[in-house]
């Protein structure tokens, strides 16, 4: 290595600081087994959602809300047809599970991304401006946290009727933001007496700018390591969700082939039909799990084990 | 024991005495409620029944447990669902001139001991009317008079003449005078008597059923008793000889289909009383110790659509959507085989007033040809596309873009059904329905909503565009085809929630109604079925079958008919085996 290839290597560097960040956390990253059986779990899953647009290309009757096999008209077991057997129907059980990681994922991020840029902004606002806005957001925050998602949801759905994907999406989001936004809100709080703030003050930026340029890219790492959490929390509520009969019906979900299990009486008649949702509900829920307490240790140095901090 | 006196022996003697007494009374007691326990039918219920009100048991549940304690004076008999004397000692005379209906009735007692005499049964007519008793009303209301010359026979005149009298009116319950004169008067001091009367809670109800109320633990049990004033203990009707010979009925509540079949293998149970999903039957038909029992039902599942708003004023829409929807692709695969086709509004198991001769959209046709001919029926009507369904060459293409003939778009409309929690059938028809539609670039959307909800919106505020509803119990007297489309039933709460609207056809309903000669209302009822299956406000879906779980080797005796084994003929037979 040249004297010149090693100053471009440092230039490049600084210039992209986040990049070392990167892999300075990858690093750390990559030496804990939790984390690499989580990341390997997601991968399947996404694999698994891509996946699932090859079955109706193949044939209709791979679609997995209205293709049914000609030749079958009731549950049967895996075949060489249908790998993970048929539904009640006749439909095949492998398309509906690809479609369901499909949802899942489309569920747990978009709900995720959507409490976590409310309980961002909400709680860098209230551990910001303090005092009055401090307590009105927080009492907000903390009259949402009490709030039983689940029952308000079914609430809503039998008031309104059915409610669809997104909708769910929505009202999930709006009730898991409160705990994003405590943590942010001390995170702020701490950060807001840091002399770079006060010279932020100094040089005149505007309260938006100092809330959104300076105080933001400092607890981003954390909200992103609590949307992780938040895509579990998001996956297993729909599932609930579907599972009791108040899911969007235009969706194959893992928790809707689970109330079809359940509602066709065939949960105690066909194991090659029920295990398979409810198994990889419990996989994604745990691969995320696995991935948050990873990065929650490649974000707080405390948690690190001696070697690993070297 | 050498050193024990005599004191102390007597005293010992004494104790072992009561012990010996109290453990012979114990064994004693247990053996006694062994045997009662051998002797009571548990039956398995989904819900608990709201209320033992006879009035307000609109519920199914309610309705179940109520229909074993108030008895009407003519009931079906279960092998030719004729109308036979229950109550009534004899078939009602009938004279033309004076429109008049003679009813003789048995020597009978309440519960409480009293004699159930002709006064009774004038007074729940009376009551009925009176207090405009929702549920029973429309049986009533043309009554004009009713006398009781003796206390066995009462005489109803009529305003006009009336088809429904004896199927409908002499098969309502009858209730003791005595019991419900003090509660008429009281609610009669009130301003809403109705309300009051339907609130009321009826805690030890007096009847004449086979059985009566002993306990209701709500939350947990209802246990009925033998009633031992039954009418029929002893007695043949329709060569059947009546009990009941068991001592009495305990429902248990279970929340889910599971939780009860589970019961029923366990033997916690003797009978689940409601329809056995398809998924369970395999496994129960393989137990030794259940039995199964299938049996037809009169009902019908039907998709309605709301004729008071674009685009469904159109029959032609109607037509085609009927001719899109596969019926056969609806029984045989989500009722796994368990359902009758509907081709009318009337049941084809209800074959005296059955009209075989309707027109059969669709039948026999594959997805591709379904589509072909609603394109056909909807292109000929003036409807285009941006994409048309079926292309130049004649193949099926994803149709996009459908305009009504005055050349607007097709707004998007919903397909509401109950959810698939309440039935799951009629919810994946619903979904299914939807695709069918789309591929014809029909924008429809199933929507599952809470059934309360689902009603109010129809029933009430009429604020839907189409609906997947059902009757699961449909009288064997066809005038509910008169209810569901006169245009006067057209109202907030009323029987036409279609808002179907046709002078012809109210004209033949309303003879229909009228008409004392079976033969000649026959005729009228088929042209009723021809002229509603021509128009299509309802596109009939299904009937379907019922599929029963019993405990064998518990008790014997169970008599099969429409509608399924749990009916009254087999609550007065079952014996204990």
């Amino acid at each position: 290595m040249t004297e010149s290839d090693s100053s471009n290597r440092m230039t490049a560097k600084e210039k992209y600081p986040w990049i070392t960040s990167f892999l300075e956390g990858w690093s750390i990253f990559r030496q804990n087994l939790l984390g690499k059986i989580g990341l390997v779990l997601l991968i399947i899953f996404a694999l698994m959602a891509i996946c699932s647009y090859i079955p109706p290309w193949i044939s209709p009757m791979y679609n997995p809300m209205t293709g049914v096999d000609p030749e079958i008209t009731s549950c049967t077991p895996p075949s060489l047809r249908h790998w993970l057997g048929t539904d009640f129907m006749g439909r095949d059980i492998l398309s509906q599970l690809l479609a369901g990681a499909r949802i899942a994922f489309m569920v747990g991020i978009s709900a995720a991304v959507m409490s976590i840029v409310l309980g961002v902004s909400i709680g860098m606002t209230a551990g910001y401006m303090g005092k009055f806005v401090d307590t009105l957001l927080m009492r907000l925050a903390d009259m949402i946290m009490v709030m039983p998602t689940l029952l308000v949801v079914l609430l809503l759905s039998a008031v309104f009727g059915q409610l669809n994907i997104w909708t769910i999406v929505l009202i999930i989001a709006l009730f898991r933001w409160p705990g994003v936004s405590r943590i942010i809100r001390g995170q702020t709080l701490s950060l807001k007496q840091r002399p770079f703030i006060e010279a932020a003050k100094v040089a005149g930026a505007s309260h938006f700018r100092i809330i959104f340029m300076h105080i933001m890219p400092n607890v981003l790492p954390l909200a992103f390591l609590f949307m992780t959490f938040r895509v579990t929390s998001a996956i297993i509520t729909e599932a609930a969700l579907a599972f009791l009969g108040f899911g969007d019906p235009g969706t194959v979900s893992w928790g809707m082939m689970l109330q079809w299990v359940w509602k066709t009486g065939h949960m105690f008649q066909a194991p090659y039909w029920l295990l398979p949702p409810g198994i990889c509900i419990s996989l994604i829920t745990l691969s995320f799990y696995m991935l948050g307490r990873a990065m929650d240790e490649v974000l707080d140095p405390r948690l690190r084990k001696e070697d690993q901090t070297d | 024991m050498p050193c024990m006196n005599a004191k102390q022996r007597r005293f010992s003697c004494r104790w072992v005495l009561i012990l010996a007494c109290a453990t012979m009374l114990l064994t004693g007691s247990c053996l006694v409620s062994t045997a009662s326990a051998a002797n009571i039918l548990k039956m398995g219920l989904l819900q608990e029944p709201k209320t033992l009100n006879v009035w307000r048991a609109s519920d199914r549940w309610s309705r179940k447990v109520v229909g074993l304690m108030y008895q009407p004076l003519y009931v079906r008999d279960p092998e030719t669902l004729k109308l036979i004397p229950w109550l009534a000692a004899e078939p009602p005379l009938f004279d033309e001139k004076t429109l008049c209906y003679t009813v003789k009735i048995r020597p009978a007692k309440w519960s409480d001991g009293t004699e159930l005499t002709s006064e009774d049964v004038a007074f729940t007519a009376r009551f009925i009317n009176e207090f405009k008793v929702p549920r029973y009303r429309s049986k009533w209301n043309f009554v004009k008079k009713i006398e009781t010359p003796d206390k066995r026979t009462v005489k109803f005149y009529l305003k006009e003449p009336k088809a429904i009298f004896v199927s409908r009116s002499l098969t309502t319950p009858i209730v003791q005078k005595k019991e419900w004169t003090k509660l008429a008067e009281e609610a009669r001091k009130t301003k809403k008597p109705l309300k009051r009367l339907l609130n009321e809670k009826i805690k030890n109800p007096v009847s004449s059923g086979p059985f009566v109320l002993k306990e209701w633990r709500q939350g947990g049990f209802l246990y009925l008793q033998k009633n031992k004033h039954f009418f029929g203990t002893g007695k043949k009707i329709q060569g059947r000889l009546l009990g009941p010979y068991i001592d009495g009925v305990i429902f248990k509540i279970y929340g889910t289909s599971d939780a009860s079949i589970l019961s029923l293998k366990k033997g916690s149970i003797d009978m689940f009383w409601w329809g056995i999903q398809p998924g369970y039957i395999e496994d129960l038909r393989a137990n030794p110790d259940i039995e199964l029992f299938q049996n037809e039902k009169s009902a019908l599942y039907y998709m309605g659509f709301n004729l008071r708003r674009a685009p469904f004023n159109d029959a032609n829409l109607r037509r085609a959507i009927a001719t899109l929807v596969d019926e056969d692709f609806i029984i045989k695969r989500i009722l796994q085989g368990y359902g009758i086709r509907m081709y009318s509004i009337i049941p084809p198991g209800n074959a005296f007033w059955y009209c075989p001769d309707v027109p059969r959209y669709g039948e026999g046709l594959d997805r591709e040809a379904r589509i072909k001919k609603a394109f056909g029926i909807l292109r000929d009507a003036g409807y285009t596309w941006d994409v048309p369904p079926v292309d130049g060459s004649g193949k099926v293409v994803n149709g996009e873009g459908i305009k009504l003939p005055d050349g607007k778009p097709m707004e998007k409309f919903t397909i509401l059904t109950p959810p698939a929690d309440y039935d799951p059938h009629r919810a994946m028809c619903g979904m299914m329905m939807q695709e069918w539609l789309r591929m014809l670039g029909i924008p429809a959307y199933s929507k599952p909503m809470a059934f309360g909800a689902l009603l109010q919106q129809v029933k009430v505020r009429h604020d839907f565009d189409s609906f997947v509803l059902g009757y699961g119990n449909l009288s064997l007297d066809p005038d509910y085809l008169r209810n569901f489309f006169i245009s006067t039933n057209d109202k907030k709460r009323g029987w036409n929630m279609s808002g179907y609207n046709n002078p012809h056809f109210d004209k033949i309903a309303n003879e229909s109604a009228s008409a004392m000669n079976r033969d000649k209302r026959r005729n009228l009822i088929w042209e009723m079925q021809k002229i509603i299956i021509g128009d299509v406000p309802y596109i009939p879906l299904y009937d379907p079958k019922l599929i029963e779980a019993v405990r064998k080797g518990r008790f014997t005796g169970w008599v099969q008919m429409l509608g399924g084994v749990g009916n009254i003929w087999s609550f007065c037979q079952l014996k204990p085996m």
